[in-house]
């Protein structure tokens, strides 16, 4: 393994509200991170309902879980399951029959302390909710990615989780926008990003818009980002080059016009 | 111009997105410092009682939550009545 960086990035991908898509953001950021040549980790700490194998196409690579390694069943590196398409990707599963109290948040940060050295990378994928599985997952990590819909209910997860994680002495909070629909925002149906920050007031990492290819994606366990016809596939490249320090203006989200979608469906760039 | 031809056909009620930002705007102020409407309406009534038995009270008081980033604080405002 090579690592690019002499330190390593611990960070969890939260959002209180499930299904506003934490696991799909973590499989996009950590391929596109590998693409680049970084030593990237993916940790499924949603135990008992486990995700991150399928979205990344892993699911009949694992052989042990992260439970297993914890109780000494197996070594780290065993449980490690190497990705199909980059050698610097590695996941390390969620047990599924097990649930979050078999692990403490003392263990996971041991976990990353051994994972710290090999990494530049470390994503934590959080469980949804406030409780244990939460707790578990940020106890390792130095900084957050909060993950939010446009939509109210996810909003006001958001917030809390936001003050969670400031309570628990977060210093670096960043927002990630998924499923917006410029259409809907410019017709006055949806929530802004503007009206995102003003409510919610962090630094905003990335907006993704709605795209069915996630959907088909997921479907053949490819993360979209290495679809680079897909608009969300641009968000997701435009949040992994921010996370490597370069500045990336935020997308126009302009509408798809008619001659646009052609133009890109012909390969006419973007 | 547009706004105006926004106007006529529009059905004269407010956006949904600002019906949702309005509603955000409450119930992320009371989320963050643990109160309510109800609590709200409590403290109002108390705290107008208290000032009432030392002071004369004039016009409308009022107590409100406001916020200021993630950052929340009582604001009271209760006119009095000079002699």
């Amino acid at each position: 393994m090579a690592k690019k960086n002499s330190d390593c990035q611990v960070i969890v991908v939260t959002s209180g509200k499930g299904g506003v898509g934490k696991t799909t953001a973590v499989a996009n950021l950590s391929t596109g991170l590998a693409k680049q040549g970084y030593s990237v980790v993916v940790m499924d700490l949603d135990i008992g309902l486990k995700k991150l194998d399928l979205i990344l196409g892993l699911e009949n690579r694992v052989i042990y879980d992260i439970v297993q390694v914890i109780e000494g069943e197996c070594t780290l590196r065993q449980a490690l399951v190497k990705d199909k398409r980059f050698p610097e990707l590695f996941m390390l599963p969620a047990a599924q029959t097990r649930n979050k109290d078999d692990i403490t948040a003392e263990q996971v940060v041991e976990v990353c302390k051994e994972l710290r050295p090999d990494f530049d990378f470390i994503f934590i994928d959080c469980p949804a909710g406030i409780e244990k599985g939460f707790q578990n997952a940020i106890a390792a990590a130095d900084k957050a990615i909060v993950v939010t819909n446009p939509e109210v209910s996810a909003v006001r997860d958001a917030d809390r989780i936001i003050g969670m994680l400031e309570s628990a002495d977060f210093r670096d909070i960043k927002l990630l926008v998924n499923r917006i629909r410029p259409d809907m925002v410019r017709r006055g149906d949806m929530l802004s990003i503007e009206d995102l920050i003003e409510h919610l007031c962090i630094e905003l990492l990335g907006v993704v818009p709605e795209d069915s290819g996630v959907v088909i994606s997921t479907n053949r366990g490819e993360p979209i980002i290495l679809n680079d016809k897909s608009s969300a596939a641009q968000a997701f490249s435009n949040i992994v080059q921010r996370m490597q320090g370069i500045e990336v203006p935020f997308m126009t989200l302009q509408e798809d016009s008619f001659w646009g979608k052609l133009r890109r469906n012909l390969g006419f760039g973007r | 111009m547009f706004e105006f031809l926004k106007r006529i056909f529009s059905d004269g009620k407010p956006s949904s997105r600002s019906r949702a930002n309005d509603r955000l705007r409450v119930v992320l102020t009371h989320d963050r410092v643990g109160s309510s409407a109800q609590l709200m309406e409590t403290l109002q009534e108390e705290i107008i009682a208290l000032i009432a038995r030392h002071m004369e009270i004039d016009g409308t008081p009022e107590v409100r939550l406001i916020s200021e980033g993630r950052h929340s604080a009582l604001d009271i405002s209760i006119p009095l009545k000079g002699r």
